[in-house]
């Protein structure tokens, strides 16, 4: 090792960093330096190396022998939670890790402790709270339970907690794709929490998917691929385009494959549907129209989906599809119709994380032999399926599906609608917390299946995402349609403006 | 193919308390992890060979474990299926009690004709297994208070039946026989229950029905938007577990040959260990026939052996409890990744929770 220690002011400094697994090198002689005050942008695909340079930065993971980590130039130990959190590392992971039914008070001091050590004085408490929070968000109620906060809140209560002890203002925060499960409108208001952070001199690094974040956040850029760095430099000097290369390692001309022209039938019909949020919805779909549903959250964007497939109840309203028309839907009634659900909650509500994928992909319609369900042929079959959509590793039948990375995980669900013939695809928020290339084969994948006849119904609070895949695009506010797009007039400004401008009427 | 990702999530999950790739590799090929229960079996059977040959070494050693464990083996079949779809079930001790008492009294107080006798106590049992599916699928009682208060009112009919616990006896033979023949030296009671063991393998693993069972119990809300009817799922399963109790609970009378109304709660403890040490066999981290089966066997020739070696009463409760816990801990820590079953890992959830969350983790 000929490399010099680093300057007491240098931050966090790490050189030659490698991790290997059994039969997988994750990591080959990665380097990392991260400046007091600076908000660095860690991208890179699933699988890059990402998830395990943090956890080896948060200590779970030990590295191999050889790398090298200093903090303020003093010399880090690389692989154990108690040195790191010494240090001054400090970590939101997506999971954020607050309990619902407590409230911000509770949630705050779980991270550390009351103030009070023999009696617990609500008031002395909320005090304690509210003062934590000031500098970081003052308008959050920290009585109410942490379930009824919004999705960005959560986070910030999530920073609120790791940044407390004030030893993080020479420290690092490290945020594992906080806006993951964050709806657009609310990133604002996290990125100006980060802001904040980083302004009382706070080393930043944030690692996301979204390529948008990056510009408006960041001061500087590095980018994992195959487990090596092959990007650092300030944010001046890439583009978006010139991101994405480095992240995928070839230029991608076809990010947004082309819609084909939708149809003239039309597939589905929606009249006066009701749900808790969704007040007189219409509109109609075409057979092979990818139609894209668009409101910030609230508007009842986000029911669209669950209602068509029976998920959520109605209270009301009818539904036209194939000649027939349906008056109440649940899931079974909306498979039976030709409808498909893909929900955003992948973990929870698409498949069963504990099953292989073979068996996920099988189970909303099971064939039998004779009476029998041979694993045999549903292997086959399986493997027919999996080869179509590319799911990677090629062995993935047997695998149990959460070990499956996300995009992999959402082609398995949309091969298993394809393969019970749906008419109807239905998702919520399909590329949320998946990585670029794992999007494009998604996009990929629902192109192709609008050519072939099916209908695609995209809830997305990613107006790019919109306004490049779908043929159409409706507007929410109030669970009802205020605006429709599509030809020239459909961008993402255009998108933005119109949710933006719903929710300013509002 | 447009995008290599190499599986450098897998390798990352699998990393911690996994054992390293070449010794991964024996154990797979020895199949030491799936059929682990088999070989401590072997094992057991050694050790007591070695050690009281005379005693453990005879037919009447082989014919009484067998025998001795198709009851609890029976019950436990049952209850496989109520736990792999998600719910508890208590009230089968209890039930098993109530069903050994009914069977009884009916043909010895009220003189009713064994057969008769029989099916009005599987009726009695269905019963039971109903209203338990019921609590818990339409009025929405977690499983647990319901079949534990379904125990208590069971209880009572016990008490009532037995006028406060008198032992019943004097059965017709043609009741005593449906358990006591030996065709070929095999205990009948072991033939019955490979044939129900045979029935209960086809449902769960070659029929869409166990497949829709166990999706219900490791994912509930996906298998409700796979189309999948949860609550009937539920339902079955609670129903399944009063069905196979109510059954052991007959042909335990039957073999003994006599009523005692505190003989189903010996069953609780070892059917429970029997099914949960059986998701660390053959299937592993799923509720299955085959594992719930080397469970029994493996722990019955445990205690047997002890038993047979000197061993006094309470040494059977310490080798069960302690196998118990010993095993599915050992599950758990070594299957963590796999999300397998949601009821083995009480609890660890939340814990996991506030570690370093990976993107493909199971909530």
């Amino acid at each position: 090792m000929t490399a010099t220690e680093p300057a007491g002011d240098a931050g966090l400094v790490i050189r030659g960093l490698s991790k290997t697994f059994p039969g997988q090198v994750a990591l080959a002689g990665v380097g990392l330096e991260l400046r007091p005050g600076q908000i660095q942008a860690l991208l890179g695909q699933n699988g890059s190396g990402k998830s395990t340079l943090i956890k080896i930065l948060a200590g779970v993971h030990t590295p191999d022998p050889g790398g090298q980590a200093w903090m303020h130039g003093a010399p880090l130990t690389l692989g154990s939670a108690a040195a790191a959190h010494h240090a001054g590392l400090r970590f939101i992971h997506q999971d954020l890790g607050l309990v619902p039914t407590l409230d911000v008070v509770d949630n705050l001091a779980l991270g550390q402790r009351y103030q009070a050590r023999w009696w617990l004085s609500a008031r002395t408490e909320a005090a304690a709270a509210r003062a934590l929070l000031a500098e970081l968000d003052p308008h959050i109620d920290v009585t109410a339970p942490v379930s009824q906060l919004s999705a960005a809140e959560r986070t910030i209560v999530a920073v609120a907690r790791a940044l407390r002890g004030g030893v993080a203002a020479s420290g690092v925060l490290v945020l594992d794709e906080p806006t993951a499960a964050l709806p657009a409108a609310e990133t604002g208001r996290l990125f100006r929490l980060v802001r904040a952070v980083a302004a009382r001199g706070t080393a930043v690094l944030y690692v996301t998917h979204r390529i948008s974040e990056v510009f408006e956040l960041a001061d500087q850029v590095s980018v994992l691929r195959d487990g090596r760095r092959v990007l650092t430099c300030p944010l001046a000097e890439v583009t978006p385009a010139s991101l994405v290369e480095h992240i995928v390692g070839r230029p991608l001309e076809e990010f947004y494959p082309e819609a084909p022209p939708p149809g003239r039938d039309v597939a589905l019909m929606v009249q006066g549907l009701r749900t808790a949020r969704l007040r007189d919805l219409h509109f109609a779909l075409h057979r092979g129209e990818i139609l894209g549903i668009a409101g910030i959250t609230g508007s009842g964007r986000e029911e669209v989906a669950p209602a068509l497939a029976g998920a959520i109840a109605w209270s009301g309203g009818r539904l036209t599809i194939g000649g027939r028309v349906v008056h109440r839907m649940d899931p079974a009634a909306a498979i039976g119709q030709g409808i498909a659900y893909l929900p955003h909650d992948r973990k929870r509500e698409s498949a069963i994380p504990g099953f292989t994928v073979r068996e996920n992909l099988t189970l909303p319609q099971l064939r039998t032999t004779h009476g029998w369900l041979s694993l045999r042929r549903e292997r086959a079959e399986a493997d027919g399926w999996l080869d179509r959509l590319a799911v990677r590793p090629q062995d993935a039948a047997e695998r149990v599906f959460a070990t499956l990375s996300g995009g992999n995980q959402q082609k398995v669900v949309l091969a298993r609608w394809m393969r019970c013939g749906a008419r109807v695809l239905a998702l919520d928020e399909p590329t949320q917390g998946v990585d670029v290339a794992a999007k494009t084969m998604i996009y990929q994948a629902l192109t192709a299946a609008a050519r072939q006849g099916t209908s695609v119904i995209v809830a997305s609070s990613d107006s790019e995402e919109l306004a490049r895949l779908c043929d159409r695009v409706i507007v929410l506010r109030d669970g009802q349609v205020t605006a429709e797009l599509h030809g020239g007039g459909l961008t993402a400004e255009a998108i933005t403006q119109q949710a933006m401008a719903a929710a300013v009427a509002s | 193919m447009s995008f290599t990702v190499p599986p450098v999530d897998t390798a990352d999950h699998a990393a911690p308390g996994q054992p390293a790739a070449p010794r991964r590799g024996l154990v797979m090929r020895l199949g030491l992890d799936r059929f682990s229960g088999i070989y401590v079996w072997a094992l057991f059977v050694l050790i007591y060979a070695l050690w009281i040959p005379r005693t453990f070494l005879t037919i009447t050693t082989v014919q009484s474990v067998a025998g001795e464990q198709a009851i609890t083996g029976i019950v436990a079949l049952g209850l496989i299926f109520a736990l792999a779809a998600g719910a508890f079930d208590l009230s089968f001790a209890t039930l098993l009690t109530m069903a050994s008492v009914l069977s009884g009294s009916m043909m010895v107080d009220w003189h009713l004709p064994s057969g008769l006798a029989i099916l009005l106590t599987l009726a009695a049992g269905l019963a039971v297994g109903v209203v338990n599916g019921l609590l818990v699928t339409k009025v929405g009682i977690s499983s647990i208070v319901a079949t534990l208060g379904m125990s208590s009112l069971i209880q009572a009919v016990i008490d009532r039946v037995t006028n406060g616990g008198q032992f019943i006896t004097g059965f017709p033979s043609s009741f005593t026989d449906l358990a006591s023949p030996k065709p070929l030296g095999i205990p009948i009671l072991a033939i019955y229950l490979l044939a129900l063991a045979l029935i209960a393998w086809y449902l769960l693993e070659h029929a869409p029905f166990g497949r829709r069972l166990q999706a219900t119990g490791a994912g509930p809300e996906a298998a409700r938007l796979a189309g999948i009817n949860t609550d009937r799922m539920v339902f079955s399963g609670l129903v399944a577990s009063s069905l196979a109790a109510t059954i052991g609970g007959i042909l335990i009378t039957s073999q003994i040959g006599s009523v005692s109304p505190t003989i189903g709660s010996g069953y609780l403890l070892p059917v429970f260990a029997a099914v949960f040490l059986g998701t660390t066999q053959i299937k592993v981290g799923r509720f299955n026939v085959w594992g719930t089966i080397v469970a029994i066997y493996l722990l019955a020739t445990g205690v047997k052996g002890l038993q047979l070696g000197g061993g006094e009463g309470w040494i059977t409760d310490a080798f069960n409890g302690a196998a118990l816990l010993l095993a599915v801990s050992l599950a758990v820590l070594g299957q963590r990744r796999q999300g397998g079953s949601r009821i083995l890992r009480g609890g660890l959830t939340r814990r996991r929770a506030n570690r370093p969350a990976t993107e493909q983790e199971q909530s």
